[in-house]
């Protein structure tokens, strides 16, 4: 994979690729694409993609409030917090 | 000259009790970060569950929206990164969603009726909520997981004063279903409008999307923007960028959002932990049975039916309420324009006076459509004559009874004998001689003073032409 | 299916120090453990497994334990809940002593992925216990505890299990919940059982099994009418085994032979593009899975940022390892738009393929064979078995995570002093299958405890 390629992609998964992050990562990600490629001498024609395990159809729940006892102790695990809020740097 | 083409993607809160995939309430103006579980706040570990109503919520309106319904739905995840999504993908309906290939009649300003079609129909969830307080930002995730239906037509509308137009209606038609309140001051419904401009019988131009618009009038004001501000830059020979801008309500105008580099790329694909939902025979004899007469049908017939005038059809058909309110008050009270006529008269004159005035709703208020047709019922049989009928309006409203019990308990029937005028008048004339003298001797014009007279002395009971009659008798 | 568990929680509470002094030099000479509390457990509650101690991997909730997954990311969190199957399982009497050690995230074959601490394996502990379940294998090898709960997304159970000698179950996708199990590939995941006790690992199952509410993925436990297991399927063509492992997996053979199974030889051919296809769909689902992680409602945050993309990048940027950013790279980049037909869509068509492949096999076996994995526990830093060679050697693990279908790893003997496992894969709902067939293999070939501890619970 070229770098910038890498480096898109990178931005999309919101990393830096500082310290040598670049060519170490690069080339591991690179050789794992590269064996990915194995799978184009395989014959998918007419085949349809497996998107879950094993799993039946039609799992829904009733509408029924269920309050959750957790949010105070949530909140006390934000590692930035003004009273009931989780505070960030502001958004510019 | 340029035509304008608008495109709409409108988000509505669905009208379930609780979040989209967990049991929080789905409740606004609570404390922030109440509303909360381990589930909507993104913890390690934890698994969306679907709400079943949200989504027969979603499918009554694909189906109103004359959608083909999807016989498998699936949800994807869409992946992008901003503080108020906890999970930072959304949970969304992209390669299956509940309908496509819809499409939605409105009428239109200019008096016709145009159809809008209808991309897609797909259920989602809300994010969080952000308060910029100077260096900081506070996050809120009460609205985090709130089911959310996005509603994305074709390009078909042309004009802001159309598109305004279209979202009222489209507004009433949510209502109608009873799926959400559709109020965008409160952020119940949203729309990103796209907007782009083409000579007449070229391709569609370079569409730009407007975002920040929390009310209808400024999407209006908004696309009549977009449309000059693009003409001047063809015009000037400047190409449009395709971007994302913000309505500035301050200014009235569009601004360029600052967008990052490299264009977004959602990476959607199918949620594992969601398995597919496939719609059986009473899933969906449940959707039809929910499905209501739309707004634009009824009012068509509402219109027809009864003769009304076309102000007054988008009156009573403006909520489903006022509809019912007014179909089963004319019904009790004899159907055909008459009724009709009469029914929406009090609807839209003395009804909302008083409602005004005692600052209720309609729903909430102690007239009933059935108290409002006896009303009319006594009005038409000659009972009570119409000031009264007022009086007795302003009784229901205070005393919360029928019209009957009211009637009898102020003594307010009508004087309708000449047995019950005559001793009225007599007392009249003896209190007044010198004026029936005048009369008598030729003053006609003082005849009506005797009239109010006699009409104050029965508390406006008495039949105005009986009263005439039997003063025209006697002297 | 098992006999009651005979409750030893007695014996280990009373004898309390007895205990320590037996746990503690084992703790801290293989360091299985990223939280143990075994001095003060939870009371437990009347039940099959009353009283009885286990280990939770550190990537499943506990109430009130950390869940840290091995990562410097979520050093500091503690769970507000419990997993379903950890609430299932204190239902039925078992208490929780402790969080064991893993890779980050459960990537990883050795447990050296872990940012958290380092766990050597109880046979040889200048080797690996196997991975991303290291540390739940070491302590139940160890004798810490008598079962552990692990998760198994591509062989996470099983791998350990082989290398430090117990028994590794990963059941059919969905039977045990995965509401509270930290999700690193959602479709292809489950929580699995370690122990060195079949019947245990059976007594487990069966407490912590069936539908969960809150996991729309799970199952009821609908096993397939019992039938004895006749014919066993082995594959044709097995290759780059290490010597140690192919030692084994020929007397494997025989004994299975001698038990009167008949063996019959398949191809797999699908079996080649299953590491490709597993790894392109595991991490895909894994950059979604990760993305929550962003320092801003728990987890770790920089010391500084100016604004919020400069938070978010700079906690994931600290907070994760090489190797979990080297997935989230890669799954990010087979999900982009024009890559994604090449790579992530068809990686589930060879996952149709795969698992159509392996119902063949299941049309004329009721069970099928293969070592665990193609090597004994390797040594920490082994430069034979870079990250990419361990990925290669997930091999014979991963179909059943592809195809969802159950597979146990059991104990099959030991070569040049370390313990080696061979894997029994079964069609869905299977797990009878082959809890009959590794309970007749133990009758010949009995699980060998590690020198210096003893695995027996039963006292
Ligand atoms: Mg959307
Ligand atoms: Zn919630």
């Amino acid at each position: 994979m070229d770098i910038g390629e890498l480096e898109t992609t990178a931005a999309l998964a919101q990393i830096d690729l500082g310290n040598g992050d670049l060519e170490r990562l690069g080339e591991a990600v690179s050789q794992m694409l590269a064996h990915f490629e194995k799978m184009n001498t395989v014959d998918t024609e007419g085949l349809e993609p497996t998107t879950h395990a094993l799993v039946r159809d039609n799992r829904v729940r009733a509408d029924d409030v269920t309050p959750s006892p957790l949010a105070d102790a949530m909140i006390d695990q934000a590692p930035e917090r003004e009273d009931r809020f989780f505070v960030i740097p502001n958004v510019l | 000259m340029y035509q304008t083409v608008v495109g709409l993607e409108v988000h509505i809160h669905l009208n379930t009790k609780t979040k989209a995939f967990c049991g929080c309430r789905a409740e606004f103006g609570d404390e922030p970060n109440t509303n909360v579980c381990p589930v909507c706040l993104g913890y390690p570990g934890v698994l969306p569950v679907l709400n079943q109503e949200a989504l027969v919520q979603a499918y009554l309106v694909a189906k109103a929206l004359r959608c083909e319904l999807s016989p498998r739905t699936l949800f994807d995840r869409k992946n992008y990164f901003y503080p108020d999504m906890p999970k930072n993908y959304q949970i969304t309906q992209f390669h299956d969603p509940v309908g496509r290939n819809g499409s939605v009649d409105f009428l239109s300003p200019d008096g016709t009726v145009k159809t809008v079609r209808i991309h897609d129909v797909h259920l989602e969830e809300d994010a969080g909520k952000m308060i910029h307080a100077g260096d900081m930002s506070l996050c809120d995730y009460n609205r985090a997981g709130y089911s959310l239906l996005e509603v994305v037509t074709e390009p078909d509308l042309t004009s802001g004063e159309d598109t305004e137009a279209f979202l009222q209606s489209f507004q009433r038609l949510v209502r109608y279903l009873g799926v959400s309140d559709g109020n965008m001051e409160e952020g119940s419904m949203k729309c990103d409008t796209n907007v782009s401009i083409r000579k007449a019988g070229e391709p569609l131009g370079t569409k730009v999307e407007v975002k920040n618009l929390n009310s209808t009038r400024f999407i209006k004001k908004a696309v009549e923007f977009e449309t000059k501000r693009q003409a001047t830059a063809l015009d000037g020979n400047r190409t449009i960028v395709q971007e994302t801008r913000l309505w500035n309500e301050n200014r009235d105008v569009t601004e360029s959002m600052r967008t990052k580099e490299g264009s977004l790329d959602y990476r959607y694909f199918p949620e594992p932990d969601l398995p597919p939902f496939v719609p059986d025979k009473a899933f969906l004899q449940a959707i039809d049975g929910r499905l209501v007469e739309l707004p634009l049908a009824r009012r068509t017939r509402l219109l027809t039916a009864f003769q009304l005038s076309k102000e007054q059809a988008d009156f009573v058909t403006e909520s489903r309420f006022l509809a019912d309110f007014f179909e089963t008050a004319t019904g009790t009270g004899g159907t055909g324009p008459a009724a009709g006529q009469a029914i929406a008269n009090w609807l839209m004159g003395d009804v909302q006076k008083e409602l005004n005035h005692f600052g209720l709703t309609l729903e909430a208020s102690p007239l009933t459509a059935t108290r409002l047709a006896q009303l009319q019922a006594l009005l038409d049989s000659g009972r009570i004559h119409i000031k009264i009928a007022k009086q007795l309006l302003v009784a229901i409203f205070e005393e919360d009874k029928d019209p009957e019990r009211l009637l009898k308990e102020k003594g307010w029937e009508a004087i309708t004998t000449e047995e019950q005028l005559s001793p009225i008048l007599d007392q009249v004339f003896a209190q007044h001689p010198a004026v029936v003298e005048a009369i008598r001797a030729g003053d006609v014009r003082q005849k009506g003073y005797l009239v109010g007279q006699v009409m104050q002395a029965t508390g406006g009971r008495a039949t105005p032409g009986l009263v005439n009659s039997l003063l025209a008798k006697k002297l | 299916m098992s006999a009651p568990v005979v409750s030893p929680w007695k014996q280990f509470q009373t004898k309390k120090e007895a205990y320590l002094a037996y746990a503690n030099p084992w703790e801290k000479k293989i360091g299985s453990f990223l939280s143990f509390r075994p001095e003060t457990p939870a009371p437990a509650t009347p039940g099959p497994l009353a009283g009885l101690p286990f280990g939770v991997k550190d990537n499943i909730a506990v109430e009130g334990f950390p869940l840290t997954c091995g990562s410097k990311m979520l050093a500091n969190v503690i769970s507000p809940y419990d997993a379903t199957v950890v609430a299932r399982l204190k239902a039925a009497g078992a208490v929780v002593i402790g969080k064991t050690n893993l890779d980050e995230f459960g990537m990883g074959s050795s447990t050296d992925n872990s940012a958290l601490g380092v766990t050597h394996n109880p046979w040889d502990i200048t080797r690996v216990p196997g991975g991303s379940s290291g540390g739940s294998a070491a302590a139940v090898a160890a004798g810490l505890v008598p079962f552990a709960l692990g998760t198994d997304t591509g062989g996470s159970v099983r791998q350990p299990a082989s290398f430090c000698g117990v028994y590794g179950f990963k059941p059919t996708y969905g039977v045990l919940s995965r509401y509270g199990l930290t999700a690193y590939a959602s479709s292809l995941e489950c929580p699995g059982i370690l122990s060195a006790d079949l019947a245990l690992v059976q007594s487990v199952f069966e407490a912590a099994r069936g539908r969960d509410l809150n996991d729309q993925t799970s199952l009821d436990y609908e096993p397939q009418a019992p039938r004895p297991v006749k014919t066993i399927a082995v594959l044709g063509d097995l290759s780059d085994l290490h010597p140690d492992v192919r030692a084994v997996y020929d007397q494997t053979l025989g004994h299975l032979k001698a038990l009167g199974y008949t063996l019959l030889t398949v191809n797999l051919p699908s079996l080649e593009f299953a590491v490709p296809a597993y790894y392109t769909i595991a991490t895909a689902e894994a950059s979604a899975n990760l993305a929550r992680f962003n320092g801003i409602r728990y987890g770790h945050r920089p010391v500084y940022s100016e604004n919020h993309e400069d938070l978010v990048r700079k906690s994931r940027t600290e907070g994760f390892g090489n190797e979990v950013k080297t997935r989230i790279m890669l799954g990010t980049y087979v999900l982009r738009s024009g890559f994604q037909d090449q790579y992530y869509t068809k990686a589930q068509k060879v996952r149709t393929l795969i698992r159509r492949d392996l119902q063949k096999v299941f049309d004329q076996a009721d069970l099928l064979l293969s070592p665990t994995f193609p090597t004994p526990a390797f040594v920490h830093g082994d430069q034979t078995m870079t990250e990419f060679q361990q990925k290669l050697a997930d091999k014979s693990t991963v179909t059943a995570n592809l195809a969802g279908v159950p597979a146990l790893s059991f104990p099959a003997g030991l070569s040049s002093g370390l313990p080696i496992g061979m894997q029994l894969t079964a069609p869905a709902f299977g797990e009878p299958r082959l809890f009959e067939v590794a309970a007749q293999f133990a009758t010949r070939v009995p699980v060998v405890p590690c020198p210096g501890t003893s695995l027996d619970w039963s006292k």
